[in-house]
């Protein structure tokens, strides 16, 4: 395989990689969404159940999520090794994202939710017009990481042989015997994805950010 | 002014343990104005929370036009809706321009459509002097000028009553003035207004009634001229004195808003 | 073998053990009738018309990538005879070797081919075929090494290095750390076979412990290095795994790998891939 094609076939993996993160991130920013509201507006049941929900999958390592899912969920419903690699991804992320949006909504002064009531706002306009729009504002510089962080985590789908990045660097390095270049190829690609998000990220907060605030 | 806009009956409110106020009996008639003055942590800014709903009475009645408030069953949205509600801390939307603060309860409350929520919007801004800052953000205005946003916010829902919590105590001195100029516009206009307020000029000029607050329970309360100059309680009078120190400096610097700087009172020496 | 066993699967496993109920084995068929062309399948693999084998293409020579991207390899041949045999269209599925066996286990995979050895632990899960080729075991050492190993013992006066969780690691662990020979300071375990010779290469250990087969493919890019020592010490023959309690697969493999071993092909494709 000469090097043109050698990286070639290397790259073609950010496709599933692309793919895993594109599914896992928006899952659990849904996820992690609604549960922040349960912890931070659910009183102490819904607070008490959150953080067990954070410290469970936050002390699971990732990876054994992944094989839950792919080797003893998907004995009931089939899962291919993208989906379970996705779903898995999402569902660990959402406790990080439950965190972070959970902070930035506290972030947000109390004040605001008062002055939204005081209008007459219920509480569930309250937090989606008031609340809501700047705790996310002050949820993206944290959220970076965890995009950054799902990127990366996305090479364990390679434990179940989906064709990514990662696994696809291994496969030549071993084919060729080349592993510097695999994986440098490798790293260079997620290289190159995170610097690209947190690229975008950065021009997002800078776009939503509020005219007169600091 | 016969039927009271808003009856209190005997409110009661405690954090835990500790009694905030209890034993409050008020009536704002329709029109009236009415300014609660009283020391710090003496329960007015809860009182005033109790009033919209914003926190819970323990005990006690709240009327509004006729409607028993504070009871199981009652939609506290709706009843919010017709008070309106000023902070010492103005708590603008800090994400939304000016005009898209005063537009949020239009659209979101009211569901009025986009176009007559903003002519709405615009007009309310336009009462408190502020149409040409309509598409700045709160950071981008003066506390003043952020103030008087949150009065034409309130405004716009069309209010039966407003209620101000020191709305002037977090400005600079040069910018009192211009608050105050609007609440007085207002009480012209016939607006019915309960203020929690230090500011004694105000107070003579506009109050049809002073209440004294002091450790949870009204002490006195009376006609602007009464109260002040003819306190029946030693304690308003000390307060009365006190307040004189604290304010009626600053009130001397103030510009010109058609307020006159307080007389000084002194207390009464032959009263404890 | 040189592959690690995660502790991780092991713990995926036990749960799935536990979580799964019990997948019931294909019913046990008629005992093969004695006719050399055709073996016997479960119905499930002749129904399908096709049998999905997992291999973790990047060990060569027994499973890799050619120049084209293809899979090959000693097991790749050999498993492409086999399903010829059965009349069954094979397709592969790739898969890092940690993940094969519970694979299998769990049904993902009709049977998997990825230079396997037997191992207690491993049969527990699954079921292995008879075995189609054995190893051995090799000390290599870098340019340079002016010591001796004429016992494996021997390789005890050296730092080590081992690919951890393979058979090798096992086998030193049990053999010259636990008795003592070997400080455990001196034994480096490493992840993936080729951080070992890279540090054999910097100095930084001095012998390393490897199949000699896949030693061998190493050494053809990295003449530098050299096997001091070799034996059969701790690998078992390898098999191709199949569900456990599958007996007809199982019967089936086994028929058609005596086959192909008394036909000479097995013979042959170690002639092409290992010398
Ligand atoms: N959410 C709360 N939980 C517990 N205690 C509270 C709460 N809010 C207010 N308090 C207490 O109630 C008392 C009255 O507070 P409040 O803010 O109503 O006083 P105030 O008269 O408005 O004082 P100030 O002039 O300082 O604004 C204070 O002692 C305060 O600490
Ligand atoms: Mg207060």
């Amino acid at each position: 395989m000469n090097a043109a094609n050698f990286l070639q076939y290397i790259a073609s993996g950010t496709a599933y990689t692309l793919g895993v993160t594109l599914i896992a991130l928006p899952l659990g920013l849904l996820i992690g969404l609604v549960l922040a509201l349960v912890y931070v507006y659910g009183g102490k049941a819904g607070s008490r159940s959150m953080q067990a929900y954070s410290i469970v999958l936050r002390g699971i390592p990732p990876i054994v999520l992944l094989f839950i899912l792919y080797f003893v969920v998907s004995g009931a419903i089939n899962l291919s090794p993208f989906t379970a690699g996705a779903l898995a991804l999402g569902i660990v992320s959402s406790a990080y994202q439950m965190e972070i949006i959970r902070g930035a909504i506290l972030s947000v002064d109390a004040g605001q939710m008062m002055a939204a009531r005081a209008v007459g706002l219920s509480r569930l306009e309250a937090i989606r017009s008031v609340v809501l729009p700047q705790a996310f504002r002050h949820a993206i510089a944290p959220w970076s990481n965890e995009v950054a962080i799902v990127i990366k985590d996305s090479s364990l789908v390679y434990a179940l042989g989906v064709p990514e990045v990662l696994r696809r660097a291994q496969l030549i390095g071993a084919s060729n015997q080349n592993y510097l270049l695999a994986y440098g190829a490798a790293a260079t690609i997620y290289f190159i994805l995170v610097w690209l998000a947190n690229k975008s990220l950065v021009g997002l907060e800078k776009r939503l950010a509020i005219p007169g605030s600091h | 002014m016969d039927e009271a806009i808003l009856k209190i009956r005997q409110l009661r409110k405690h954090y835990g343990e500790n009694l905030i106020f209890h034993d409050i009996d008020l009536d704002v008639a329709e029109g009236e104005t009415i300014v609660i003055i009283g020391p710090s942590g003496t329960g007015k800014s809860t009182l005033l929370r109790c009033i919209n709903l914003l926190t819970h009475a323990d005990g006690g009645e709240i009327w509004l036009d006729g409607q028993r408030i504070n009871a199981p069953g009652v939609d506290e949205d709706l009843v919010r809706q017709q008070i309106g509600m000023v902070f010492q801390n103005f708590l603008l939307f800090n994400h939304l321009t000016a005009l898209e603060n005063v537009k949020l309860g239009l659209t979101k409350v009211k569901k009025m459509k986009d176009a007559q929520a903003t002519q709405k919007a615009l007009s309310e801004l336009q009462r408190v002097g502020l149409a040409d800052r309509a598409h700045h953000y709160p950071g981008q205005l003066s506390g003043g000028q952020q103030q008087r946003v949150g009065i034409a916010r309130a405004l716009a829902m069309d209010p039966r009553i407003m209620l101000f919590d020191e709305p002037t105590s977090a400005l600079d001195p040069e910018l009192i003035g211009e608050v105050l100029g609007v609440m007085r516009q207002l009480a012209e206009e016939g607006m019915t207004m309960l203020c929690v307020t230090h500011e004694m000029g105000f107070a003579r000029e506009v109050a049809d009634k002073i209440v004294f607050m002091e450790k949870g329970s009204i002490v006195e309360q009376g006609s602007p001229e009464d109260l002040m100059y003819r306190p029946e309680h030693p304690r308003t009078r000390e307060f009365l004195w006190k307040i004189t120190e604290l304010y009626g400096q600053q009130q001397e610097g103030a510009p010109a808003d058609g307020f006159e700087a307080e007389p000084a009172w002194k207390p009464n020496e032959d009263e404890v | 073998m040189f592959r690690k066993f995660a502790v991780i699967i092991s713990l995926v496993l036990a749960a799935a053990m536990l979580a799964s109920c019990a997948q019931p084995t294909v019913p046990t068929a008629a005992p093969p009738v004695s006719a050399p062309a055709a073996v016997e399948l479960p119905e499930k693999l002749s129904q399908a018309g096709k049998i999905v084998v997992g291999t973790s293409a990047d060990y060569p020579p027994f499973e890799f990538l050619d120049a084209q991207g293809n899979k090959t390899g000693f097991d790749i041949e050999l498993m492409t005879k086999l399903a010829e045999r059965m009349g069954l269209k094979l397709e592969w599925a790739d898969m890092p070797f940690d993940s094969l066996v519970a694979a299998v286990q769990q049904g993902k995979l009709d049977a998997s081919i990825s230079a396997f050895n037997y191992s207690e632990e491993r049969d527990e899960q699954v079921d292995f075929s008879v075995p189609y080729y054995s190893s051995t075991d090799a000390f290599v050492v870098g340019k340079g090494f002016s010591g001796a190993i004429t016992k494996p013992e021997d390789a005890a006066h050296y730092k080590i290095g081992v690919q951890s969780g393979t058979v090798q690691d096992g086998w030193l662990t049990s053999n010259l750390v636990e008795t003592g020979l070997l400080p455990a300071e001196n034994l480096s375990r490493y992840e993936r076979a080729e951080q070992a010779f890279m540090d054999l290469a910097t100095g930084r250990i001095v012998v390393v412990m490897a199949d000699e087969v896949a030693v061998k493919a190493f050494m053809e890019q990295n003449p530098d290095l050299q096997i001091v020592f070799s034996a059969e010490l701790s690998t078992g023959p390898m098999a191709i795994v199949v569900p456990e309690g599958d007996t007809v697969l199982k019967t089936a493999f086994d028929t058609l790998i005596k086959q192909l071993q008394s036909e000479g092909f097995v013979d042959e494709l170690a002639e092409k891939y290992f010398k």
